[in-house]
Order: C-alpha cells, then sequence, then structure tokens
C-alpha cells in the first residue's frame, strides 16, 4: 500500500469488508462462524448417528437377511461410482478455499463450479440408476413393498421391507443434504463471480466447504454400511 | 478479580454524554413499532417476545391441567341402576387434553422458556456484549419457534393427538382417523427442534467470542454458564429428536416399518431415540433454572456464592452425564443387564444436582436475607427442588421403579422437578428481571401474596400425588377407582389454588406495565453488568463497552453500581490475618 | 394415634386385601402387601425413604435456621464468609455417592431375584389387548359371565391365583404396550405386540382380591383396562379351574353371547345398558334391527349379516359418529359364537329382555326333563 490507495468503490468487496458492528473485529467474526458451522455440522453428525444406531440394531436383529438384501437390492457398482464423484468434489471444495485464500478468482469460482457439477451427478446417478427403478419395481419400505421380486430368482424376507426402510430414509436425507449443498455452492459461486471473496474475507467459501465435506463424510459412513457388508 | 476501582460504576458516570434511547422505545406509530419488533434483530427484543409467547403458552398448558384436574375430581362408577357416573369428559377427550398439556408444557413452555427467553435477554448484557453472535440467526430461530408452536397448536387444538407426550409406538402409529394429527405434531418437535439447536449454537459461540475484555471464564455469573451448559446439550440432544420425530412422521405417512411391530420393526427402539433426547432434555429444563437459582440467591442475600468453581463444573457434569442414562425410563422394558446399567448411571447425575443444592444453602450462611417475591422463589425452589429429587433416586432404584414407573409417583416427581424446579425458577427470574425488562416495579406484596398461593398450591396439587402412586395409581387414567377420590380431591383443590396464585401474578404484571412506578438501574443491589446499564437497556446495552473490575458476586467488597453504600453497607474487613477467600 | 391409624387403613388403596401387617406410616405409601416380593421390595422402599428423609433434613434444617437468623436487617450488613472449602465439598459429594452405590447395589440386587422365577411354577399365558386382559389356564379355564365385577365404569374378569405357589406369567400383546401392572405384588412388566415378557410371583394369602392395571398408555380406554386376581387356596384354585372349563353346547345361546360380550372384550367399547351410556363403539342397548347412518352416505338396517361383517370386517362399513377402533374378530369368534352374538344382541330391549326371560325358562325346564328322562333312562 505504498502507491496511491484506489478508493473504496474500486477495491472488491473482500478488500473493503469490515465485520459487523457487535464484533469486536474481523478475525473474532471469522473465527465465531466457523465455531458455529462446526457445532452445526456437529448436529448433522449427530442426526446421522441416530439413523446409524437404528441401522446398527436391527441389522443385529435380522442379522443374514440384511446381508442378502444389500447383495440383492443394491448394486455396490453405482454406489462406488457415486462415493468418486463425492470425492473429486471434496477435492475440488477444498481447492476452492485455497484459491480464495491465494486471490485466484478464477480457480476459485471453477473449482466451486466443478464440486456443484458433481454433486449434480451424484443427484442424478441416484435418481435414475436407484431410486427410480426401485420404485417401479415395489422395492419400497414398509407396507408398500412388493413380496413379489420382479426378477422371479429372489426370495424376499420378511425383513427385507426393514432394510429398505433403512435405505430409503438414509440415503433420501443424505440426497436432500447433497441438493442443498449444490444450491449453496451454486451460491458461493455467485458472489465469487462478484468478487466477495479474497484471502482477508471468504467466511462463506470456508464454511460452505466445511459443510460439504460433511455431505461426503457421511456417505463414505453409508456406502460400505448399507452396499458393502 | 477483585480489585475495586471507582470506575466499576463508572458507565453510569459518562452516561449524560451517549444517551441512546431505551430498546422499548417507540420509532413511530402502531404498525411502523409492530414492523419493527417483528423484523428486529436485537437479542432483548427477540427474548421479550419469547417471553411472552411462553408465558402464553404455560397459560394454556395450565388450563388444559386444570381440566385434567377437573375430570379427576370424581372417580368413574357404575351405578346400581348400571350407569356410568362421574365421568366429566369421555375418555378420548380425557386422554387428548392430557397430551396437550404435556406437549405445550414441555416443547412449547419449559424448554424454551428460560433459555430463549432470559437467555437471550441476558446472556448477551451479562457478558457485556452488544448482541449474540449471529443476530439474523436469532430472529429465525424465533421464526422456527413461532412456526413450530402455531403448527403444533392447530395440530393439537383442531383434532388433537392422545398419544401422551412420549409419542409411544405402536400406538402413535396406527391408522386411525385420531392419529393423522400425530404427523402435525412431530413435524412440529422436529422443527422446534431446529430452534432449540440454532438458539444453542448462537449461544455457545456467543459465550466464547463476544465476552468483556477482561471477562474470563470464571468471572462469568453462574446463570451464564448454566445456559452455557444448557446449550450444548441443545447441540448435542436435539439432533436426536430431529431424526427420531422425523423417523416418527414418516412411519406415520408412509408406514415404513422400523418402529411398527406388525411390519417388522422395534417399537423399544423408539423408545430408546425418544428417550436419547428427552432424558437430556429435562436438563435443558432444569439448567437454566438452577442458573436462576444462583443469580437470586446471591443478590437478595447479598452474598457471595458458596463453592463457584463447583456449580459451574456441575452445570457440565450435569450436561455430559445426561446424555447415558436415558435408560431408565425403560426398566420395565428393556433387559436386566441394560437396567444395572443405567440405575447406576443415574444415580451419578444426582450428584452434581445435589453439590448444587449444599452450595445454595451454604451461600445463606451468614448472609443477609431480604424475603422479596424472587427470594421467596428461590427459597421456594431448594425446598421443591430437594423433594422432586430425591423421589426420584426412588426411581432410580430398579426394584422400586417397577412398582412406581407409569403411577402417580413418576407424575409427582416430575412436576416437583418441572413445575416445582424449573417452573418457579423461571418465576423468580422474571420478577428479579422484571423491572429491568421493561423499567417498571411491580406491587412487591402482591408478589409475595401470589408467591404463597403458588407455593402452596403447588404442594398441595402434588404432595399428595407421590402417595396416591406409590399406593398403585397408574398415570395417564381417565378414570379411576373409588380409593383414590380423596387423593385426587386434594390435588384439584391445590390446582385451583395454583390457578389464583398465577391470577394474581398476571395482574400484578399487567398492573406493574401500566402504571408501575419506574424503577431504578439496580433495584436489588446486584452485581452483574445488566445492573449497570439503563431499565429498560439502551439499544446496544452499554454506553461504552464495559470492562471487568470485579467478580459477579464480590458483594463483601464492591458496593453494587448505582446503589447507596447507606443501604448496601460493606461487611467489616476480616481480621488483620485472616485468609481473604 | 388411633384415629390417625383409621384414617390411614382407610386411606389405602385396596380394601379387599389387607394391610394390617403395615405400620402407619407404610400404610401411608403403600398398598398391601401380598407377596413375599413385596416384601423385600418395602423393606428397599424404606430404606430409600428414610435417606430421603434424612438428607432433606440436613439440607433443609440449615437451610430454615440460616433463613431465621439470617434475614436482614436494615443498615446491617452481611458478615464476611469463607466462599468455599474443598474439605467441606468433598464430604457432601462423596458421602452421597457412596450411598447411592449402596442404594444402587439393593435395588439392583432385589430386582434381580426377582427376575428368575422357580422351575416348578405353574405358567399361564397373558393375552392383552386393546383393552381388556384375558389370562389363558392349561386347562382352558375362563371366567364366566358372573364372574365380572363393575369398576371403573365398566365391567373387568377376575381370575383366580393359587396362594403359596409361583406363578409365571408369559405376556404378549396383540395390537400395542400394554403393561400388567399387580401393586399388591409390586411387580410391572410391559406387553409387547411382537415378543414376549414374563414375569412371576408367589402369591401370599388366600381369600384376597387384587387389582391389575395397564400401566402404559394404550388409548381411549386404558383407564378401564383392568382385571382382578383372586388369591385361592390350592385347592379351590383347582377346583376354580375345572369349574371354569366351560361348554358353549351346555349354555343357553343368549347367555353364551354375553359370556363373549365380556370374555372377547367387547364390553370395553359395547355398553349394554338401558341408558345407552358412551362408550368408543355404538351402544348395543336396542341395536337389533336398529337403522344406522353409515360414514360416507347411506343406511344400513343392522341383521345378522351386517353384525356378521362387523365383527369379521369391522373396517367395511362405518357408523357415522364412530371412528374405527375395533379390530377384526376373524379367528376368535367362531360362526357358533357369532349365532350366540346374534342371540345375545336380540335380548338387548324392552321386548328382547321379557323373550329371554320366557325362551330361558323354557329352555331350563326342556333341558331339565332331558336330564331326568336321561336320568330315568339310566
Ligand atoms: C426438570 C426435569 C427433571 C429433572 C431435573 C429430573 C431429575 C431426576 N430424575 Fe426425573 N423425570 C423427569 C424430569 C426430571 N427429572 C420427567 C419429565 C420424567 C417422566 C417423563 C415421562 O415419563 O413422562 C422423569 C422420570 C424419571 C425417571 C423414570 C421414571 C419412570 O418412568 O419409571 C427416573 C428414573 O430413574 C428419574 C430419575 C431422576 C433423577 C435421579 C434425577 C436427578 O437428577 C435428581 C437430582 C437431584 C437431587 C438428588 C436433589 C438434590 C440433592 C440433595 C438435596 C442432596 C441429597 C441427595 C442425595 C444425593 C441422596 N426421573
Ligand atoms: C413444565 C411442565 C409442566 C408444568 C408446569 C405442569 C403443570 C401442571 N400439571 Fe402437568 N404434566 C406435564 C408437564 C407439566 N405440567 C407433563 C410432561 C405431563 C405428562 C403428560 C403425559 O402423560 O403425556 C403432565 C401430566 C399431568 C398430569 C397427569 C395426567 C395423567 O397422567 O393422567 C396432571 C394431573 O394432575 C397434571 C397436572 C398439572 C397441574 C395441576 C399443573 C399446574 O402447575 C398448572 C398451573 C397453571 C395454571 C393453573 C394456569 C393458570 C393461568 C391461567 C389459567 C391463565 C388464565 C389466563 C387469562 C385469564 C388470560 N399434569
Ligand atoms: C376397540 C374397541 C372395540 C371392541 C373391543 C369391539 N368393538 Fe365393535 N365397534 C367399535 C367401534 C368404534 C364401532 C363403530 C365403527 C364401525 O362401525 O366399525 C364398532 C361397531 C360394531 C358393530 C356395528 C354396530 C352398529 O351399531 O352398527 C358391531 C355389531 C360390533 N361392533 C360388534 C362387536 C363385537 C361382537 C365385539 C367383540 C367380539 C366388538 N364389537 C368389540 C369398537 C369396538
Ligand atoms: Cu392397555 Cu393401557
Ligand atoms: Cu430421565
Amino acid at each position: 500500500m505504498t502507491t496511491a490507495t484506489p478508493t473504496a468503490s474500486t477495491l472488491p468487496y473482500h478488500e473493503t469488508y469490515t465485520h459487523q458492528e457487535h464484533w469486536r473485529n474481523q478475525e473474532d467474526e471469522f473465527e465465531g462462524a466457523k465455531l458455529g458451522v462446526w457445532l452445526f455440522l456437529t448436529t448433522e453428525i449427530l442426526l446421522f448417528s441416530g439413523m446409524f444406531c437404528g441401522y446398527a440394531i436391527l441389522r443385529i436383529f435380522y442379522l443374514e437377511h440384511f446381508t442378502a438384501a444389500s447383495a440383492h437390492y443394491l448394486n455396490w457398482k453405482i454406489g462406488a461410482a457415486n462415493t468418486a464423484v463425492l470425492l473429486i468434489s471434496s477435492f475440488t471444495v477444498a481447492m476452492s478455499v485455497r484459491a480464495a485464500q491465494l486471490n485466484k478468482q478464477g480457480q476459485l469460482i471453477i473449482n466451486l463450479l466443478i464440486s456443484a457439477v458433481c454433486g449434480v451427478i451424484f443427484l442424478v446417478v441416484k435418481l435414475g440408476w436407484e431410486y427410480y427403478p426401485k420404485y417401479i419395481h415395489h422395492e419400497l419400505p414398509g407396507k408398500n413393498f412388493a413380496y413379489a421380486d420382479h426378477t422371479g430368482a429372489y426370495i424376499a424376507n420378511a425383513s427385507d421391507p426393514v432394510f429398505l426402510a433403512i435405505y430409503w430414509v438414509a440415503t433420501a436425507i443424505h440426497g436432500f443434504h447433497v441438493l442443498v449443498g449444490v444450491l449453496l455452492l451454486l451460491w458461493v459461486a455467485w458472489r465469487a463471480g462478484k468478487r466477495h471473496f479474497g484471502p482477508k474475507h471468504y467466511t462463506a467459501v470456508e464454511n460452505v466447504g466445511l459443510y460439504w465435506h460433511l455431505v461426503d463424510l457421511v456417505w463414505i459412513f453409508l456406502f460400505p454400511l448399507l452396499y458393502l457388508v | 478479580m477483585t480489585t475495586i476501582d471507582a470506575s466499576s460504576g463508572g458507565v453510569g458516570a459518562h452516561a449524560g454524554e451517549h444517551h441512546g434511547a431505551s430498546y422499548l422505545h417507540r420509532k413511530g406509530g402502531f404498525m411502523v413499532t409492530v414492523w419493527d419488533w417483528a423484523t428486529t434483530i436485537d437479542h432483548k427484543k427477540i427474548g421479550v417476545m419469547y417471553m411472552f409467547a411462553t408465558t402464553f403458552m404455560f397459560f394454556l398448558g395450565g388450563m388444559f391441567a386444570l381440566m385434567v384436574r377437573l375430570e379427576l375430581f370424581t372417580p368413574t362408577m357404575t351405578n346400581d341402576a348400571g350407569q356410568i357416573v362421574g365421568q366429566l369428559f369421555a375418555n378420548d377427550v380425557y386422554n387428548r387434553m392430557f397430551t396437550l398439556h404435556g406437549v405445550i408444557m414441555v416443547f412449547l413452555f419449559i424448554i424454551p422458556a428460560i433459555p430463549a427467553a432470559f437467555g437471550n435477554f441476558l446472556l448477551p448484557i451479562m457478558l457485556g456484549a452488544k448482541d449474540v453472535a449471529f443476530p439474523r440467526l436469532n430472529l429465525m430461530s424465533w421464526y422456527i419457534y413461532l412456526f413450530g408452536a402455531t403448527l403444533a397448536v392447530v395440530a393439537l387444538i383442531g383434532g388433537g393427538v392422545d398419544t401422551g407426550w412420549t409419542f409411544y409406538t405402536p400406538y402413535s402409529i396406527t391408522g386411525t382417523a385420531m392419529h393423522q394429527q400425530v404427523f402435525l405434531v412431530t413435524l412440529a418437535a422436529f422443527i422446534l427442534g431446529f430452534s432449540s439447536i440454532f438458539t444453542g449454537l448462537n449461544f455457545v459461540v456467543t459465550v466464547h467470542k463476544l465476552r468483556a475484555p477482561g471477562m474470563g471464564w470464571f468471572d462469568m455469573p453462574l446463570f451464564v454458564w448454566a445456559i452455557y451448559a444448557t446449550s450444548l446439550i441443545q447441540v448435542l440432544a436435539t439432533p436426536v429428536l430431529g431424526i427420531t420425530v422425523l423417523l416418527l412422521a414418516i412411519e406415520q405417512a408412509f408406514h415404513i416399518g422400523i418402529f411398527d411391530p406388525a411390519l417388522g420393526g422395534d417399537p423399544v427402539l423408539y423408545q430408546h431415540f425418544f428417550w436419547f433426547y428427552s432424558h437430556p432434555a429435562v436438563y435443558i429444563m432444569i439448567l437454566p433454572g438452577m442458573g436462576i437459582m444462583s443469580e437470586l440467591v446471591t443478590v437478595h442475600a447479598r452474598k457471595r456464592i458458596f463453592g463457584y468453581k463447583a456449580i459451574a463444573f456441575s452445570s457440565l457434569g450435569i450436561a455430559a452425564v445426561s446424555f447415558i442414562v436415558w435408560g431408565h425410563h425403560l426398566f420395565t422394558a428393556q433387559t436386566a443387564m441394560a437396567n444395572a446399567i443405567f440405575s447406576a448411571l443415574t444415580f451419578f447425575v444426582a450428584i452434581p444436582s445435589a453439590i448444587k443444592v449444599f452450595n445454595w444453602v451454604a451461600t445463606l450462611y451468614k448472609s443477609s436475607i431480604a424475603f422479596t417475591t424472587p427470594m421467596l422463589y428461590a427459597l421456594g425452589f431448594m425446598f421443591t427442588f430437594t423433594i422432586g429429587g430425591v423421589t426420584g433416586l426412588f426411581l432410580a432404584t430398579i426394584a422400586t421403579d417397577i412398582n412406581l414407573h407409569d403411577t402417580y409417583f413418576v407424575v409427582a416427581h416430575f412436576h416437583y422437578v418441572m413445575m416445582g424446579g424449573a417452573g418457579i425458577a423461571l418465576f423468580g427470574g422474571m420478577h428479579h428481571w422484571w423491572p429491568k425488562m421493561f423499567g417498571k416495579m411491580y406491587n412487591e406484596r402482591a408478589g409475595i401474596l401470589g408467591f404463597f398461593f403458588v407455593f402452596v398450591g403447588f404442594n398441595t396439587t402434588f404432595f399428595i400425588q407421590f402417595l396416591m402412586g406409590s399406593q398403585g395409581m397408574p398415570r395417564r387414567y381417565a378414570t379411576y377407582i373409588p380409593e383414590f377420590e380423596i387423593y385426587h380431591q386434594i390435588s384439584t383443590v391445590g390446582s385451583w389454588l395454583l390457578l389464583i396464585g398465577f391470577l394474581i401474578h398476571l395482574a400484578n404484571f399487567t398492573h406493574s406495565l401500566l402504571k408501575g412506578p419506574k424503577a431504578p438501574r439496580n433495584p436489588w443491589g446486584g452485581l452483574t453488568l445488566e445492573w449497570t446499564t439503563d431499565s429498560p437497556p439502551i439499544e446496544h446495552n452499554f454506553h461504552h463497552e464495559p470492562v471487568i473490575h470485579h467478580g459477579p458476586y464480590d458483594y463483601d467488597d464492591v458496593v453494587p453500581p448505582f446503589c447507596d453504600e447507606k443501604d448496601f453497607p460493606l461487611p467489616a474487613p476480616l481480621k488483620p490475618g485472616a485468609a481473604k477467600h | 394415634m388411633n384415629a390417625l391409624n383409621h384414617i390411614a387403613s382407610t386411606l389405602a388403596a385396596n380394601p379387599m386385601a389387607s394391610n394390617a401387617d403395615l405400620n402407619l406410616l407404610e400404610r401411608l405409601m403403600l398398598s398391601a402387601r401380598s407377596s413375599d416380593y413385596a416384601a423385600t421390595h418395602d423393606m428397599v422402599y424404606m430404606v430409600i425413604f428414610w435417606l430421603s428423609v434424612a438428607f432433606f433434613v440436613v439440607v433443609m434444617g440449615p437451610y430454615a435456621y440460616f433463613i431465621v437468623k439470617y434475614r436482614r436487617k436494615p443498615g446491617v450488613p452481611a458478615q464476611r464468609s469463607v466462599s468455599h472449602n474443598t474439605p467441606l465439598e468433598l464430604a457432601w459429594s462423596i458421602f452421597p455417592l457412596m450411598l447411592l452405590c449402596v442404594l444402587f447395589f439393593l435395588g439392583f440386587e432385589v430386582f434381580i431375584d426377582g427376575q428368575v422365577a422357580p422351575a416348578d411354577a405353574e405358567t399361564i399365558n397373558v393375552h392383552a389387548k386393546k383393552w381388556n386382559w384375558s389370562l389363558g389356564y392349561d386347562n382352558g379355564a375362563l371366567p364366566k359371565s358372573e364372574d365380572y365385577v363393575n369398576l371403573v365404569g365398566t365391567s373387568v374378569p377376575v381370575f383366580a391365583i393359587p396362594a403359596g405357589k409361583p406363578i409365571r406369567l408369559v405376556l404378549e400383546s396383540e395390537d400395542v404396550i400394554h403393561s400388567f401392572y399387580v401393586p399388591n405384588f409390586r411387580k410391572k412388566i410391559d406387553v409387547f405386540p411382537n415378543r414376549y415378557t414374563t414375569m412371576w410371583f408367589q402369591a401370599g394369602n388366600a381369600g384376597e382380591r387384587h387389582y391389575v392395571f395397564c400401566a402404559e398408555y394404550c388409548g381411549d380406554q386404558h383407564s378401564q383396562m383392568a382385571a382382578m386376581l383372586d388369591t385361592l387356596s390350592p385347592e379351590d384354585y383347582d377346583k376354580w379351574k375345572t369349574d371354569h372349563v366351560l361348554n358353549p353346547k351346555d349354555m343357553f345361546p343368549a347367555d353364551y353371547g354375553a359370556f363373549l360380550y365380556k370374555q372377547q372384550g367387547c364390553n370395553a367399547c359395547h355398553t349394554v345398558d338401558r341408558a345407552k351410556s358412551a362408550g368408543t363403539g355404538p351402544p348395543w342397548w336396542g341395536i337389533w334391527g336398529r337403522t344406522e347412518n353409515i360414514e360416507g352416505g347411506g343406511q344400513i338396517t343392522v341383521d345378522e349379516n351386517y353384525v356378521r361383517e362387523s365383527i369379521y370386517t369391522p373396517a367395511a362399513k362405518i357408523v357415522q359418529g364412530f371412528p374405527n377402533q375395533m379390530n377384526s374378530f376373524q379367528g376368535l369368534i367362531d360362526p357358533e359364537g357369532i349365532s350366540a352374538i346374534f342371540a345375545y344382541m336380540q335380548t338387548l330391549s324392552d321386548e328382547g329382555q321379557a323373550k329371554y326371560e320366557k325362551d330361558k325358562a323354557a329352555w331350563e325346564a326342556a333341558k331339565k326333563a332331558a336330564e331326568e328322562a336321561k336320568a330315568a333312562q339310566n
């Protein structure tokens, strides 16, 4: 800042950003927001833990049948593909935070957009290759389950609807989180386009990134539990 | 921490310079004011709105309680002519009434009441901050609460739910017409959960990041510690309620069979899920009440709190242990092994509560007790909460709980801790901070009269329930065998005394708002920061950012700000050579 | 003291079982003590009670004293005093903790001792449904119509149990969770729809009658889901069991219908008094031939076909004003039983009563004549 300082209006938003009035300084505000997001993520983890506990208990109830149901109803290849997609997106999200810190505006936007696209791919695969076929074959939870299997080769167990209940509910809640994540990524990308983020101010990028990592992490647990074991 | 600085009350010295407007100051006409309140991000206004909402809910829930008691005034019998007599409401009406009562009191009144109303109003001020960490999130929590509450009340009143506040499966998911409302109510509980989580999260960050310069963790008032511990429970336990009620709602709507035994699910799994939240939730109810207690006892007895750190850490201890005792609600439903574990753990949770009670009593030692309305409530709390707590020990012991489970003994226990603990602390706190919140004093005599009606009425209503419960009177009974008639009648009469008490308080507060004399800044002589600012506080709480010069309870060494040394004389110094602490 | 004693014994919950062996204090808090386990339980209960009283006094004694002693006097400051004291604080944390450990072991031990039934216990199956209890004895004995008593506005069955012999209950529910609670035995166990739970007890004195309550909320008539247990001497008990094996063929059809009305639990929802008291389902007085408005429009006359349909598929036609709460009794009531219910319903009107009395007298005369003829033949 030796030469003529540009006027405030010509500076990008992230250079001129000042903290909200009730904070003491920008540092505190950033730290506070991050702490808040971490706490929120904790609640998300606990929410999914509830699901996992329910799964564990019912699995102990119906051990062999759950294994058989997993092998029959779920295709691990689709799950694995989706896992890969999410892992890539996690990486690009991390890259976008780095880009913001280094003030590389182009990279920031590109990385955010790639992440969002990955999220969309995940959802399309989920809906098109998993939910829709299951829906038309009545591989649905509880009351809506049809025991007559469409291939005719598989004999359903009484606990299959319970397995499918867990599958549908857990993946649907997760899918909802992916959807929210995609919207958040697009929102951050849009703001990045308006030069809102830079080395001094990238709270939203950081926090949406954290959220996206969580969505990824949950899937990392869901995938083996439902598809593999 | 105990340096006495002339400027400790210094905020006021400069007050004349920046005269900020009171947060209650109206900026325009009626519509402008409404809009101002509806869009406010001022933690004080949000707190006040919560206070009115939760008080409304208390009255609503209380009205259903009165109807419950009215029905139980007479047993139902078959007379000689074979007719059924003694029934005021049909069974299903009664069942909906106690469900309404329980749901409203728990989810809409006691859980949000202290943290959201007093926490919001006081926490930032006590920390010397201008607002909570995320003011807009705070406003959002308020609207989420409002939305959830409306949904719940509409679902409950428009048709009603007859499941009890615990929504046990499979009863709550059977497909009869009445249960369609269960879906709405569970959804409402889910939504209210978010409100609770966001409020808790906000407070945790506020405590971590917005303490005034110079305020270390152990310079915080104990009310703040209590709210902090409560917020942690809210953040960590509520998500499990979220997933539970979500699954319940999905089960209700699509019959997916996770909790439904007819479809292969497990109803006891539901009970575990439910209590995993709802047990910690009982400490969400009581911890803030205990926080209020620590303030009331010190201010009105003008005494440094005994065992500050023990009280602060026992709050955290309760918060931690509360997560691993939920199985004590299932002694008649789970395995003997699980019973043993949960019973043992339950006893541990009694210790931190006991520590607090002992400390409060010790605080009274050599103090100077003023019998103001708030102090009477605080003293009442110690009495009723101790009864409620020790009767918890009968329930924590497996052998006796097998007999007492789901009887009126349990009903009496939880009213003694919820109403006699959290509730009474809340009413005490309301009288204590009323002058600060609205800048008006209330009539002290009317307050004391109201207290006596509430206290006597409360004990009349609920003490007798211990006796009938341990004699075998099951709960959630619309009709009962005639042997219990006299017990129920005493209890019902008690509920009328309670009604009189609350009507007196209501009249007193209304009168205070309309015609009450102006309140001074520090009517009780408190040392925490809220007493250094105006009554009612100005928009950003303080004229200058406060700097901490003394601890919140240094009554031995500091004349409370804005109080006269004449009214609040300091004790004589200890003899030379004697230890200071 | 005598007056107090009197009050306490009248207050005690169950006048049909003696609480003479309880002391005054115990009578205020506990119901009659009718099994060995109840006595052990009460010992634990009283230990906790006295412990609580002791703690209460320890806390409330100083509290009351301080309140009086240290009330504020104008111009007099509080005295300086310490604000913490580590030994004291440790003492009041550790000492209660130790006592609580003792409590835990006491409660756990008594509980575990009460868990395992002796090998020679007689098993009785308990079937719970909304909203009645039925006990299944090994020989199929069932309470007769006259064994029902009026309680809490409904009539509940009285079952028999032997004195001094262990009984093991195996419980299961047909619909939602219920809980089998006998205050005089201090025992309670939840009853689930998808699993069997067990409980055992050994009743004390013969000649006592005990309440059975449902302690888990189960809907409309939860508070009326009661039963009674009569403790009989072992000989009387065996006699009761053989006496109570019913043969429908020996009964007048309308009486058999009346028996089913109670035994199948129709009485939980349907009243049969002249005043047509309210219930969960439509009252049965005057039901036969009555015209009902059906949910969704239309009317129907109550006749054989409709009643049969209502019992086997209650959801088919719903009477207006009564949301369907009734489960199907398919498989529970056989065609013979259905006919008996027709006969019973037909007696539920003024004319029906008169006809019933006439027909029953004729039936009894005919039966007697047949028996005499049989005797004469031999
Ligand atoms: C504010 C709410 C609140 C609080 C604080 C508590 C506190 C406690 N509760 Fe309570 N409880 C409820 C609300 C609460 N409870 C509700 C709502 C239910 C029923 C829900 C339903 O079924 O609808 C319930 C039910 C309940 C049960 C299940 C009963 C059943 O259904 O069968 C049990 C069993 O262990 C229990 C135990 C305890 C214990 C040991 C404590 C302890 O934390 C108490 C600790 C306090 C003290 C011990 C008193 C102070 C101490 C002293 C004065 C020192 C001397 C004491 C000694 C240490 C000996 N409670
Ligand atoms: C914080 C929680 C809370 C509070 C404060 C109360 C307060 C009261 N409760 Fe409640 N209660 C519960 C929580 C609470 N309860 C729960 C969770 C259940 C279990 C439900 C279930 O089983 O599912 C229960 C169950 C319960 C039962 C058992 C029902 C049964 O099992 O069959 C009974 C019976 O006596 C009862 C009575 C009362 C009474 C008399 C009060 C009194 O203290 C109420 C006093 C209040 C008033 C008297 C209101 C006065 C004010 C007005 C009326 C204002 C008038 C307004 C204007 C003029 C504008 N309650
Ligand atoms: C759980 C409560 C319940 C029990 C137990 C019950 N019913 Fe019902 N019953 C109802 C309700 C509610 C209705 C009205 C709704 C309908 O028509 O299905 C009804 C309707 C009927 C009707 C049609 C009545 C009319 O006025 O048209 C008959 C007949 C009937 N029940 C017979 C029986 C018999 C026989 C039994 C026992 C074997 C029995 N019910 C047990 C709840 C019950
Ligand atoms: Cu059956 Cu309550
Ligand atoms: Cu609990």
